[in-house]
């Protein structure tokens, strides 16, 4: 008997709860989900915060996943029990995750930054065209190996979709030029791995001329491996991304340049375009129900631009 | 000393077919990469074993390299610490650590297993908090230049972690096979009852081969932080464990504990390294990294059950 009354006051209380939350939160609520936890999320907060500023009659929310699918679902039927309005997420797993966003599309607005998943019910993506910015990073191995040669590319997973992505873009760029791709090592993202790959490509292929690193980790892996190597300046680096020290290798004129995106606008952009959408206007949707965040080259020329723009971003 | 024979003879026959394959095997530079990740790895792997032969195991090396790296990063870039300090302290966290885990495991008679799964998940979640999962670097080192060098840096040619792991492995060598607290590892390792009962402190004996981990363990880390020169709090160091773990064995760590040797856990260290530096040198795709080690592992303990299985036969 005193179990059940136990019970029945929980639930009781659950409900008034519940009750109270709701009532205080009758503005649309908004989330931001990300796919891992990593700098570049860093970057996309501030974005999501100053949407936040801008668009006070919206509730917005930023969730950090921790690399997997099973998380990213646990966030979202997290939110959707709260009653999200729509929800901006990267997700992990795109082509396994369709279903997961077509349920969710029935409740709440899907939108998809950063990493699309166009076979799904997503209303829009916000991110970057990985094609166009292998493109850009194609562009620079062009221009620093204007008489060709043989170059080594490094990735942490070659299945993800954005290193396929890339890597069609530099092979669109280099198509038809003298410069060979000799091949492409993978690390699973262990950064000691990462740098042990270069070292050793330097060593069993000693004529490779340029090494091009598709993640942001593999711009240092290979800046350090190259320096330990005594190369500097004889290979040619190409890398993606605005790691730390790939900026101050862009800088001392160590990496000819590297390809980045803009995770600010990730942020900003899906979180004040979604809640206009949650909001009844659907104008900003394009036709194509893709909107591109366009990559940019960062070379020693504007770097220090740069590095002064990200660090208000980063706020540190 | 058969089973370290067997492994030996592997790591032998490795060599000469990848040198048969590429001679760049045995160049200056290769054996300088490889001699410098067999010394980081072969250090903690040390340790490893250790705690192996008291029957313990220890699955939070890898999340503690993260968490050390963090706070080395922190103490020298931000905190501006000397550095022999920042070495001191990393070195006394790892001890610190060490000895948690064997009071946990002695005092409060919990499963090695299950005490430093949680560490795993505890020093991984420490260091993504810490670093507000934002990769913590060293950038140009300036102030503590002199232990990047120390860290990195090669003595007449010979890497600086290969010279510390062979230090390390000559204290090792005497301390298990040449004194008295090595006997009392072994038989609390093949029979903690009857190690009690003879008078051992085993308590004392299973906490000490921690600590001793514990200290490697903060070595290493500040070697691997160096060799990557910065620290992604959420995958620096995953799965290291599984290396010391797997270079104990092969080298005739047994995981029921009381057997073992120094010498088979350097030779377990170096086979694995080998492994991964084959791969490369002989433009194996990357894809085949983990299976080609497998397999290799594989075929080497199986030939190494064989060759027991006769030895045994023909005694009886």
């Amino acid at each position: 008997m005193s179990h059940k009354t136990a019970v029945l006051l929980t639930c009781a209380s659950l409900l008034a709860l519940s009750g109270c939350s709701r009532a205080g939160t009758s503005k649309p609520q908004i989330a931001f989900i990300t796919n891992n936890a990593a700098d570049f999320w860093t970057i996309a907060r501030k974005g999501v915060e100053k949407a936040a500023a801008d668009t006070p009659d919206v509730t917005i929310e930023f969730r950090l996943g921790d690399g997997t699918a099973a998380e990213q679902k646990r966030i979202v039927d997290d939110l959707l029990a709260k009653g999200i309005g729509g929800l901006a997420i990267s997700p992990v797993d795109p082509a396994n995750q369709v279903t997961m966003l077509n349920d969710v599309s029935q409740r709440a607005v899907v939108f998809t930054q950063d990493s699309d998943a166009p076979d799904s019910k997503r209303e829009c993506y916000i991110g970057t065209d990985n094609v166009a910015a292998g493109r850009q990073a194609g562009e620079l191995i062009k221009e620093a190996l204007p008489q060709g040669g043989k170059i080594a590319l490094f990735v942490g997973k070659l299945d993800a979709r954005n290193a396929q992505e890339r890597l069609q873009g530099i092979k669109e760029a280099i198509a038809g030029t003298k410069v060979e791709i000799l091949d492409i090592r993978t690390d699973d993202t262990d950064q000691v791995r990462a740098k042990a790959n270069v070292s050793e490509m330097l060593v069993s292929h000693p004529e490779v001329a340029g090494l091009v690193g598709l993640w942001s980790y593999n711009g240092p892996a290979i800046l350090n491996a190259v320096k330990d190597a005594g190369k500097t300046g004889q290979v040619k680096i190409i890398t993606f991304d605005e790691d730390d020290e790939t900026l101050s290798g862009v800088k001392a004129g160590a990496i000819v340049g590297t390809v980045v995106q803009q995770p600010y606008e990730f942020g900003y952009q899906s979180m004040t375009k979604l809640a206009k959408v949650v909001k009844g206007d659907r104008s900003v949707i394009p036709a194509s129900h893709q909107i591109f965040i366009p990559t940019m080259v960062i070379r020693q020329s504007n770097v220090d631009e740069f590095r002064t723009k990200l660090k208000q971003l980063r706020g540190r | 000393m058969k089973k370290e024979l067997a492994t030996f003879l592997l790591l032998v026959a490795l060599c000469a077919v990848v040198t048969a394959l590429n001679p760049r095997f045995l160049s200056p530079a290769n054996l300088q990469n490889t001699a410098r990740l067999i010394g980081a790895f072969g250090i903690f792997s040390l340790g490893l074993g250790l705690v192996i032969i008291t029957g313990g195991i220890d699955l939070s090396v890898g999340s503690a390299f993260a968490l050390l790296g963090v706070l080395l990063s922190i103490m020298l870039t931000a905190w501006r610490l000397p550095w022999p300090v920042a070495v001191l302290i990393i070195i006394a966290l790892g001890a610190l650590m060490g000895a948690v885990h064997g009071l946990l495991v002695t005092r409060l008679q919990l499963q090695p297993f299950i005490v430093t799964l949680c560490g795993l998940l505890l020093y991984r979640g420490l260091a993504r908090f810490i670093a507000a999962d934002e990769t913590k670097g060293f950038g140009d080192a300036s102030g503590f230049q002199a232990l990047q060098r120390l860290a990195t840096g090669s003595v007449a040619g010979v890497p600086t972690p290969f010279i510390a792991l062979v230090v390390a492995s000559a204290v090792m060598w005497v301390v298990l096979h040449r004194s008295v607290y090595g006997r009392y590892l072994f038989a609390t390792g093949r029979n903690e009852v009857a190690a009690r009962y003879s008078g051992i402190r085993v308590n004392r004996v299973i906490t000490s081969a921690y600590v001793i981990l514990g200290v490697l363990t903060g070595l290493s880390a500040i070697i691997f932080a160096f060799y990557t020169n910065s620290v992604s709090p959420s995958s620096h160091g995953t799965f290291f464990e599984l290396y010391g773990i797997a270079a104990a064995v092969l080298g005739g760590c047994s995981l029921r504990g009381g057997e073992g040797s120094i010498v088979g856990i350097l030779i377990g260290a170096s086979l694995l390294q080998v492994l991964q530096n084959l791969v490369n040198l002989l433009g194996i795709p990357s894809s085949l990294n983990f299976a080609v080690m497998g397999g290799v592992i594989l075929i080497g303990v199986v030939g190494d059950q064989m060759l027991q299985n006769r030895s045994r036969r023909a005694a009886v």
